[in-house]
């Protein structure tokens, strides 16, 4: 894979030759926070942050998406028929990922794109899509991608690295999608030795930065039930008001809920984002339910984290330490001090 | 909305008002906001 | 207000020595400069981690439904009105409260603060009486809390408790003349379309977390409207009219018994200004009824009492 240069005067244009191909999206900001969305005719690229406020999850799992429609008209033809609802995959670029949310993605599609079961809406999307990472010069002071496996170079997930060298990004390319992309855009001119250095101390540097760490080694040795039953979960608990956010904001969480919506006669089968937050979320169609307090479904949202997922799947916990849910929880539980009661259990 | 009290001996006053109202609607046209002909998701 | 700490901590403990509470409600300081969170201490030993700031803008009330124990709980103006709201509506029995009453002077928003910086990071702040020092990589600030005050502080009339068992400083004198509902007349003046458009333009970025809904001391619902299902009364995607449904009828579900302790705004993750909705309904109900949430519990809410003297001019 090939490392080139680019000079920033020149990002204008080379977005402009990508539009041509793909559809782009980058971090844009509205009402005062970034969010990824599909840039307009005239949109530029804006940098100016840390990160968006919403992962770029939502991408390649819209919050609420039609699957299936139906007809329920009987004097229609095609009553009653559960048809799958149209989409375009456009190709499309995602410029100017986190590594955190791009890892949050791999780690993500164990669960969408594996032997056993494939999530065809899921798969495609990421087929269509080339992600441009940026690396992060200055993480924040939430950030603790560091100890979770991640860091604010990491390539996981990434068809391409950037690295943001003042006048110029070194352009690191990782992926055959990210070779194509830079061949599309026009991207020729090798990365010279220096730029190389600078791009390393960068990643260095940044790493240094991580000022946020949190204990992981002891988890997967910890015994499920010593866990569960820990004493400290009334205590993590109680200012928890089982709002969304932490799960809604969140780069790997991934459960929905799936409806029909039945206008006259019009159906739709709607999947929407779900939070295991909420009282409804394990609610038996008998009436039962397994989770009714709010101290079962903290911990059930924690252990899921970091202990079942470490478990099954033997690739460290299913968080990347973007610090999101620490940052705007409503009342500042904070995840890195249940890894430390976790871990030091 | 319209709100009126009505004895139900009072049937004249009734469907006085409920005409009214009815001429009212018919005025005003179908509702337009908050309504919802299938779900604007992706 | 830096010394409420010390005192909050003196009566918790005394109270939980004396049994005259099972528990006390309080906050402790938050892991990032500009939070705090809510904390239930149940041993007379711990309650040194009670701490209070202008950071403290969760409304503790909301954690009081349905608890069966003797609760101490710290409670600043708006917070003592919900808890006055609670035992009007049989949530919880006054004789189960021991009420620590905060004088408050006004939270900070943090938004505000955090919208001064914008984009460096905090890393410590200092409080005094009227100021708050920020400090962060190769800055310093010092700013006048008045000037970073939550928009529902700016123009609260009920800053000392209403109802309290102990206080924990001299009462603070109350505002003479602000004006809460000086942005909802601007609204109310608006053409209908403007307006439509005014609020279809704020809740654009609901996420339909409920944050706002679960922070509110008033929405303690069982089962609240938009989780009923059988039949289902409020889609559950992001579709704008059923987000437009639910912050319409959640602002009506507290109609005249709403203190504007702007618990929901402080909540949302997308910072919607969710007090648009709620000031409304609060300014119609003063209007109309000449009453405003939770100042006594001897008084029953407009909306659950027949008076003769109720407004009727809306009967053709």
């Amino acid at each position: 894979m090939s490392d080139k240069i680019i000079q920033k005067k020149d990002l204008p244009d080379i977005v402009k030759s990508l539009k041509e191909t793909y559809e782009v999206f980058a971090p844009v900001k509205e009402n005062g926070f970034y969010s990824f969305k599909r840039l307009k005719d005239e949109q530029g690229i804006d940098f100016n942050l840390t990160n968006t406020r919403l992962s770029p999850k939502s991408l390649l799992s819209p919050q609420s998406e039609r699957m299936f429609e139906f007809n329920l008209d009987e004097k229609s033809e095609d009553v009653n028929i559960v048809k799958e609802s149209p989409k375009d995959y456009p190709p499309a670029v995602i410029f100017g990922i986190r590594p955190c949310d791009a890892k949050a993605l791999r780690l993500v599609n164990v669960n969408f794109d594996n032997p056993e079961f494939k999530d065809p809406w899921w798969v495609k999307r990421m087929e269509s899509m080339t992600f441009i990472g940026l690396g992060c010069n200055e993480p924040s002071n939430t950030c603790f991608c560091t100890s979770v496996g991640c860091g604010p170079f990491n390539e996981e997930g990434l068809d391409i690295l950037l690295f943001d060298c003042e006048e110029s990004f070194f352009v690191k390319s990782l992926t055959d999608k990210g070779e194509k992309l830079l061949e599309k855009a026009g991207i020729n001119k090798d990365a010279d030795s220096n730029i190389q250095k600078k791009a390393h101390v960068l990643k260095e540097e940044a790493e240094k930065k991580i000022s946020s760490s949190v204990p992981t080694k002891k988890l997967s040795e910890k015994k499920i039930n010593d866990l569960f039953n820990a004493p400290f979960w009334d205590d993590v608990a109680f200012a928890c008001i089982n709002c969304g956010t932490c799960t809604y904001l969140c780069p790997t969480c991934w459960c929905f809920d799936i409806q029909d919506e039945i206008i006259k006669h019009q159906g739709d089968r709607i999947r929407n984002w779900d939070s295991c937050m909420f009282p409804l979320f394990t609610l038996h169609a008998s009436g039962h339910n397994p989770r009714s307090e709010k101290v079962q479904r903290v911990r059930q949202r924690f252990m899921h984290k970091l202990k079942y997922y470490v478990d099954k799947y033997n690739n460290g916990v299913a968080c990347v330490g973007c610090g999101r849910c620490v940052k705007y929880c409503p009342v500042n539980i904070d995840i890195r001090d249940v890894f430390k009661l976790m871990n030091d259990l | 909305m319209h709100f009126s009290w009505i004895s139900s001996a009072e049937a004249g006053k009734f469907a006085e008002v409920a005409t009214e109202v009815i001429e009212n609607i018919k005025k005003i046209g179908p509702i337009k906001k908050l309504v919802k002909e299938r779900a604007e998701v992706a | 207000m830096i010394k409420y700490s010390e005192t909050i901590r003196k009566i918790a403990k005394k109270i939980l020595e004396e049994k005259s509470v099972d528990l006390v409600i309080g906050f402790k300081k938050g892991t990032l400069p500009l939070m705090t969170e809510p904390i239930l201490i149940n041993d007379a030993e711990k309650t040194d981690q009670l701490y209070w700031d202008s950071f403290c803008s969760m409304n503790l009330a909301n954690y009081l439904p349905k608890k069966t124990e003797k609760i101490g709980i710290i409670a600043k103006g708006c917070d003592s009105r919900n808890i006055a709201v609670h035992i009007v509506e049989n949530q919880i029995k006054r004789e189960q409260l021991y009420i620590i009453g905060v004088p408050c002077k006004g939270m900070v928003d943090r938004r505000k603060i955090i919208s001064f910086l914008n984009g460096k990071e905090i890393h410590e702040i200092i409080e005094s009486d009227a100021d708050i020092t920020i400090k962060g990589e190769g800055f310093e600030h010092t700013l006048k809390k008045d000037d970073y005050l939550q928009d529902n502080c700016k123009t609260c009339m009920h800053r000392n408790p209403v109802i309290y068992d102990a206080i924990v400083g001299d009462l603070v004198e109350e505002r003479k003349d602000p004006d809460p509902y000086d942005e909802v007349k601007e609204i109310e003046g608006m053409e209908s379309e403007e307006r439509w458009g005014f609020f279809s333009n704020i809740i654009k970025d609901c996420i339909r977390c409920y944050a706002c809904r679960n922070a509110c001391p008033l929405c303690y619902c069982p089962t609240c409207f938009v989780d009923e299902s059988d039949p289902q009364w409020v889609g559950k995607s992001i579709d704008p009219t059923d987000t437009m449904t639910f912050h319409i009828l959640r602002a009506y579900h507290c109609a005249g018994r709403c203190t504007d302790c702007g618990a929901c705004q402080q909540a949302c993750p997308m910072d919607i200004n969710v007090r648009y909705f709620t000031r409304k309904l609060n300014k119609d109900v003063l209007d109309l009824y000449n009453s405003e949430a939770g100042l006594s519990i001897e008084k029953r809410p407009p909306l659950d009492t027949y008076r003769p003297d109720d407004y009727d001019k809306f009967i053709e």
